[in-house]
C-alpha cells in the first residue's frame, strides 16, 4: 500500500481525473473530498461490507414455504398498529 | 445526482411473447424452471457477496404475495425474497449516483422500480429488509444493480413486521 502525508487542503491524483482532497481534520475524522468522473462509483468501505454480508445472510436463511410467511405477513397488516 | 423514488407500483411485465425460444434451467428450490429471454435480468455487477452471478429472473407466485423471488440463473441454489419496500415503508426514497444509473441505462427513471432483499429467519416474524443496498431494475432494458446507499437513516436490517 502507497501511504502519503498530506495536511488539510492538499490532494492526491489518482490516475488522470480522480482528486481526493482533505478537506478538513478534526482529531481522529478526515473529511475528504472526492472527484471523479460520473461513472467512478465511491462509498464507504464499511457500508459496502454491511451489504455484502446482509446479501450472504439472506441467501443463506431462505425459508422452505414462502408462502407461509407470506400468510403471516397479510395476517399482521390486518391487525390494528398495537400489536 | 438523479433522484428516484419507489413510488411506482406498476407489476412487472414479465409475461413472455408467445414466440420466443424458452430456455430451460434446473434450480434447488423450484425445479426446472422455464425462461424466455425478456425474462432474464442482468446484473452485470452482481449482487454484493455474490458479484460472479450476473443473471437473474424474478419468480412470481400468487400464493407469494407480496413476496417473489430472485432467482440466479448462474447458480441452481441462489435464490433472494424480494419485497417492493413501500408495502412496509412508505416514506422509503432513495438517490442514485448518475453512475449508478448509467450501469443499468436508467435514461428514463420512471422505467425503474426498487426492490429490497429480505432476510426471514427461523421465526418468520423477525424477517428484515436490507434498505441500504435496494436493487432498482430497469423493466424497459431489464438490467439491474444493487445500489449502495450512503444514507445514514435506513438500516441493513429493518423490521418488515413491526
Amino acid at each position: 500500500m502507497l501511504i502519503l502525508t498530506r495536511k488539510s487542503g492538499e490532494t492526491i491524483t489518482i490516475g488522470d481525473n480522480i482528486r481526493v482532497t482533505v478537506v478538513e481534520v478534526k482529531g481522529n475524522h478526515v473529511k475528504l473530498g472526492i472527484e471523479a468522473p460520473r461513472n467512478v462509483i465511491v462509498h464507504r468501505q464499511e457500508i459496502y461490507e454491511r451489504i455484502q454480508e446482509e446479501n450472504i445472510e439472506a441467501a443463506r436463511q431462505t425459508p422452505v414455504d414462502l408462502g407461509q410467511v407470506a400468510n403471516l405477513w397479510k395476517k399482521r397488516k390486518q391487525e390494528p398498529e398495537e400489536s | 445526482m438523479e433522484k428516484t423514488q419507489t413510488g411506482t407500483r406498476r407489476e412487472l411485465n414479465l409475461s413472455q411473447l408467445p414466440d420466443t425460444p424458452l430456455a430451460n434451467f434446473k434450480t434447488v428450490r423450484f425445479g426446472e424452471i422455464q425462461y424466455s429471454p425478456q425474462q432474464i435480468i442482468r446484473m452485470d455487477r452482481g449482487i454484493l457477496g455474490f458479484e460472479k452471478r450476473k443473471l437473474y429472473t424474478i419468480i412470481e407466485r400468487p400464493e407469494d404475495f407480496p413476496f417473489k423471488w430472485l432467482q440466479s440463473l448462474d447458480d441452481p441454489g441462489l435464490a433472494f425474497v424480494i419485497m417492493d419496500p413501500l408495502l412496509f415503508k412508505p416514506d422509503y426514497r432513495i438517490q442514485i449516483s448518475s453512475a449508478e444509473a448509467e450501469i443499468i441505462k436508467a435514461d428514463d427513471i420512471s422505467k425503474c422500480i426498487v426492490f429490497v432483499i429480505i432476510s426471514v429467519p427461523t421465526d418468520p416474524s423477525q424477517m428484515t429488509a436490507n434498505l441500504l443496498g435496494p436493487i432498482i431494475l430497469n423493466t424497459e432494458k431489464r438490467l439491474a444493480t444493487q445500489v449502495v446507499l450512503s444514507d445514514q437513516e435506513y438500516s441493513t436490517r429493518h423490521r418488515v413486521i413491526a
